[in-house]
């Protein structure tokens, strides 16, 4: 009787969760048409000159004419080089830190004081420091946004991993995990939901970094970039679509590449459950 | 006689599993007050195939026992030796089922049963092979490729079993497996063990707070006393199992147990007075 019960279970959440998927696809289009309508009604009211505001037609015209003169396409590419780039050197640094601050508890005490402390440092406050020593280049850019995600990897990874319950070390200890065996197998798994938090929130910290420091750190690419030339030019149509762009890029990296990850781990472990009947 | 005392054979070459004079105490960081020896000089032989039960209140030093025997706690002093070797450290020989089943959530069931194995280096056909015979051993076949947390409690503990019997380990360390079931789980889950046992031969130490349990299922009962930090009785049960606890026999041994406990609760108390007693009048 219990058996079937518990079952039966993963069968109606899925059928809860896609129902859920709709109506949520519903709303976001609802607010979406609404947004797109008052923009519409503000551009008809003409409060602004039409070169200063203009209407969400003209932003779509500026869009196809970037992606046809393909610098929308680059500019993208390059910036997304630059976030993989960053974000790759931000793990690497910060999970090696983190690892080495669970290894020597010393060291990782006061290490993650000082990591906190850096966490709430606005990021844009590096480039200064990033064009003097750096230049504007490339890995001035790839500097700031290092400096803006690898603080929040190191103190995910040393948090996640200290708060394992000791009970999975215990027990896989006793089934012979050693060593590497042990961190592979169990500590870096057992770390995995609060690990994807903490990764996620390095991702934004990047992101925001990256297009800041694109913008002040001049380069020939980049969506930043075409934000200051837009600036320049004062072609705001330009301005627009790049932030358009920007913020579908956050949208499918945060609600879509993420969430799915982190859903997907939800669940397995079955840590929904409770979540389910609020 | 069906019930009788242990008689302890020193140095017996047949011992599956030897503890020697184990002792250990917890050190309190309030300065002036004494460290708290919970185990004194504790010893037990278990034979090949044994199934012994400790029975002792809660915090008499159960799971620290169990512990250091697992090799997952040091002893201040004592040695543990399994078939004459003297061990110092973890080692898949000594497997513990714990009470919480401590099974991994990011794992399936059969992918559960096969850690141990594959942390042995066995392959992976061979491993899959094994986990599948303990899994539909343990009758989970239905729940192979299930998380645990679609599991109810007690088919947790069946797959910490399966785990455990997958490492094919000399001895299985239980520390009060089954508590948070139900009462009618736990009947289930007491027969499902005793089958195995009967099936495996394994020698098997099941710690518990719950005599009815010890009873039922050891062919050798420990009592352990929280006052002592010792053995307080070690009886031998003769009788078939599965056994009915409201036979006399076991009436009767419970009526003991619950005695020789008592009297210990009792020196416990008085000694907890005079305590309270030195602390007001100073
Ligand atoms: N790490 C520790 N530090 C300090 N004291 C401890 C520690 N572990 C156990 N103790 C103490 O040792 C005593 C025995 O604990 P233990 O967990 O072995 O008891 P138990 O018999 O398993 O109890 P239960 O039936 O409740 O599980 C308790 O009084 C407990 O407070
Ligand atoms: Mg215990």
């Amino acid at each position: 009787m219990l058996e079937k019960k518990t079952q039966q279970q993963p069968e109606k959440k899925r059928r809860n969760k896609s129902r859920f998927d709709v109506s949520d696809a519903a709303n976001t289009a609802l607010f979406l048409a609404a947004f797109v309508g008052v923009w519409q009604l503000v551009f008809m009211l003409g409060i602004w000159p039409q070169f200063l505001l203009p209407s969400p037609a003209m932003v779509v015209t500026s869009i196809a004419n970037l992606i046809a003169d393909s610098s929308l396409p680059i500019g993208l590419g390059v910036t997304m080089l630059r976030l993989a780039a960053g974000f790759v050197v931000s793990i690497g640094i910060g999970g090696v830190v983190g690892l080495a601050m669970v290894k020597f508890p010393g060291f990782g005490k006061t290490m993650s004081s000082f990591a906190v402390g850096l966490l709430t440092f606005p990021s844009i406050a590096w480039v200064p420091f990033a064009i003097l020593l750096i230049g504007f280049n490339d890995f001035g850019i790839l500097f700031v946004v290092v400096m803006a995600s690898v603080f929040s990897v190191m103190i995910t990874t040393y948090s996640s991993i200290r708060n394992i319950p000791p009970l999975y070390l215990r027990a896989a200890n006793n089934m012979g995990a050693k060593g590497f065996a042990l961190f592979r197998y169990v500590m870096i798994p057992a770390a995995t939901p609060s690990l994807i938090l903490g990764i996620r929130q390095a991702w934004s910290f990047a992101w925001h970094a990256l297009i800041g420091a694109e913008i002040l750190i001049t380069t020939l690419y980049g969506l930043g970039h075409i934000l200051s030339i837009g600036k320049e030019f004062v072609d705001m149509g330009l301005i627009i679509a790049t932030m358009v762009t920007i913020f579908v890029i956050g949208m499918v990296f945060d609600r879509i590449i993420f969430r799915k990850i982190e859903e997907r781990v939800r669940a397995r472990w079955g840590l929904d459950q409770h979540a389910d009947s609020q | 006689m069906i019930a009788s005392e242990y008689k302890q054979k020193r140095g017996g070459s047949s011992a599956m599993l030897q503890v020697r004079a184990v002792s250990k105490a917890f050190h309190y960081d309030t300065t002036n007050s004494p460290n708290h020896a919970v185990l004194n000089g504790v010893s037990i032989d278990i034979k090949d195939g044994e199934f012994v039960t400790i029975v002792g209140p809660s915090g008499c030093g159960k799971s620290t026992l169990l512990n250091i025997i697992a090799g997952l706690d040091s002893p201040d002093s004592g040695s543990i030796f399994v078939k004459g070797e003297r061990k110092t450290s973890t080692d898949p020989d000594r497997i513990v089922i714990f009470q919480e089943g401590a099974l991994f959530p990011w794992l399936t069931v059969t992918e559960n049963v096969e850690f141990g194995l594959k942390l042995a280096g066995v392959p992976k056909d061979k491993r899959i092979e094994k986990a599948r015979h303990f899994v539909s051993m343990m009758q989970l076949s239905r729940f192979a490729d299930s998380y645990i947390h679609q599991l109810s409690g007690g088919m947790k503990q069946r797959v910490a079993i399966a785990r455990a019997l997958a490492m094919d380990p000399d001895v299985l360390l239980m520390d009060e497996p089954f508590a948070a079931l139900d009462v009618q789980t736990r009947d289930m889950l007491h027969n499902h063990l005793l089958q195995i046992h009967e099936a495996t031969k394994k020698t098997i130490l099941f710690v518990t707070h719950n005599i009815n349990e010890a009873l039922l299922l050891g062919s050798r009962v420990i009592v352990l006393s929280p006052s002592l930090g010792n053995i307080r009785k070690d009886i031998v049960i003769d009788l078939p199992r599965p056994r009915d606890i409201d036979s006399p026999e076991l009436v009767l041994l419970k009526r003991q147990i619950l005695k020789e406990l008592e009297e210990d609760f009792q020196f416990a108390r008085k000694e907890n007075t005079t305590a309270t007693r030195e602390k007001t009048a100073q």
